[in-house]
């Protein structure tokens, strides 16, 4: 067990290392494009998918990594609620490798689960791009992710689809139950 | 068998006139709109600060003060930016031992404190790096950096009342930007 030891006398004993990274001195200067992405019209059960351009303004390669973030309400845009489920998005890649001075994209998918309580909705979300780094100071974009649900289509969809097929089965029962009455009823010669 | 054969054909005919509208509904056009042709980039001018060995209870800043790195906004959108920190890690065995950063910038026994200042900002002086994203530059209305804008600042640092001595640890300031 580690003695608790408070004096001030005792300080010097107290040294450690902080923050001992000698490696060469680095700068950060990464940008990512479009820093804002609205998504309209996107109905329940449908997918849409864009890219997004990384730009290393580096000398040096850079590993870059992308995650979802659920922005506080006072920064998210007026109106737009929390997106429900950040496991609806998916990139081609989590983790990018940008050569210095370079481009590199990756594909977002943003896919909403066939369930009619998701429509009509406005919600936001950010994908925060990072490089991956040991150094103290790290830098992280945020590209704002705004998706509209498609407030009506779906609904009229389902509820029409379900109407065509009530219909459907009790038409097909009753002819079915007419075919075997006429078969069933006596011949009288 | 006739009365089948114009029942089954009347239910799909019936069938299509209910669900032919709501199908063709599912051919909306998707609009996504990436806004302008903006993009949103950061740079920092210094990302280290080898500290060395340091004392329990004492206050570390960077040289100089207030002006030790600096923040430029680039791309061609105004950006709201935040900062955050996380705790201090043992190196060599990052869930063993850590220094809690403390969420005022005070210390106590494995917690330490954590500041920055920006250059030209008497109004809040030095300000709490907490484990909650916080603000970073809150003015010049509207809370946002235009393209081009630059800030410089500077960190201090509070290490804890008692530590375990003897160990490098290794902690993390995130700065982030959005779309303002």
């Amino acid at each position: 067990m580690v003695g608790r030891i408070k004096s001030a006398g005792l300080i010097a004993a107290l040294l450690v290392i902080l923050l001992p990274s000698f490696t060469l001195a680095q700068n950060v200067n990464f940008g990512v494009s479009p820093a804002e992405v609205h998504i309209d019209n996107l109905a329940p059960g449908e997918s849409a998918e864009f890219e997004l351009a990384i730009h290393n303004k580096e000398e040096l390669a850079h590993n870059l990594t992308i995650a979802t973030f659920q922005p506080p309400e006072e920064d998210r845009r007026e109106g737009r609620a929390e997106f429900p489920d950040d496991r609806w998005i998916s990139f081609s890649s989590q983790e990018i490798e940008v050569a210095a001075n370079s481009q590199a994209s990756v594909t977002v998918t943003v896919a909403i689960p066939q369930e009619q309580k998701w429509a009509g909705e406005d919600w936001e979300i950010w994908l925060g791009v990072a490089a991956e780094t040991s150094d103290l100071l790290a830098a992280r974009l945020y590209v704002r992710l705004l998706v509209s649900t498609n407030p009506a289509a779906k609904a009229g969809s389902n509820a029409g689809l379900v109407a065509g097929i009530v219909v459907g089965i009790i038409l097909l029962g009753f002819g079915g139950y007419y075919c075997f009455r006429r078969k069933a009823r006596p011949e009288y010669l | 068998m006739k009365a089948v054969i114009t029942s089954i054909f009347a239910a799909i005919i019936l069938a299509l006139i209910f669900s032919l509208p709501a199908l063709a509904q599912d051919s909306d056009t998707i609009t996504i709109t990436m806004k302008g042709v903006n993009e949103i980039s950061i740079s920092l001018d210094k990302t280290q600060w080898p500290l060395g060995n340091v004392a329990s209870d004492t206050e570390y800043t960077t040289s100089p003060p207030i002006e030790w790195c600096t923040l430029t906004a680039g791309g061609n959108c105004n950006m709201k930016t935040f900062i955050v920190g996380e705790d201090a890690k043992w190196i060599d065995s990052p869930g063993a031992y850590k220094w809690t950063l403390s969420s005022d910038g005070t210390n106590g026994d494995h917690i330490y404190g954590l500041w920055f200042r920006i250059s030209g900002d008497t109004t809040r002086g030095y300000v709490p790096v907490t484990k909650t994203e916080g603000e970073f530059w809150p003015y010049s209305g509207g809370s946002s950096l235009a393209p081009g804008d630059t800030k410089q600042f500077g960190l201090k640092l509070l290490t804890p009342i008692y530590f375990v001595g003897g160990r490098q640890m290794q902690t993390k300031i995130t700065i982030s930007a959005v779309t303002a």
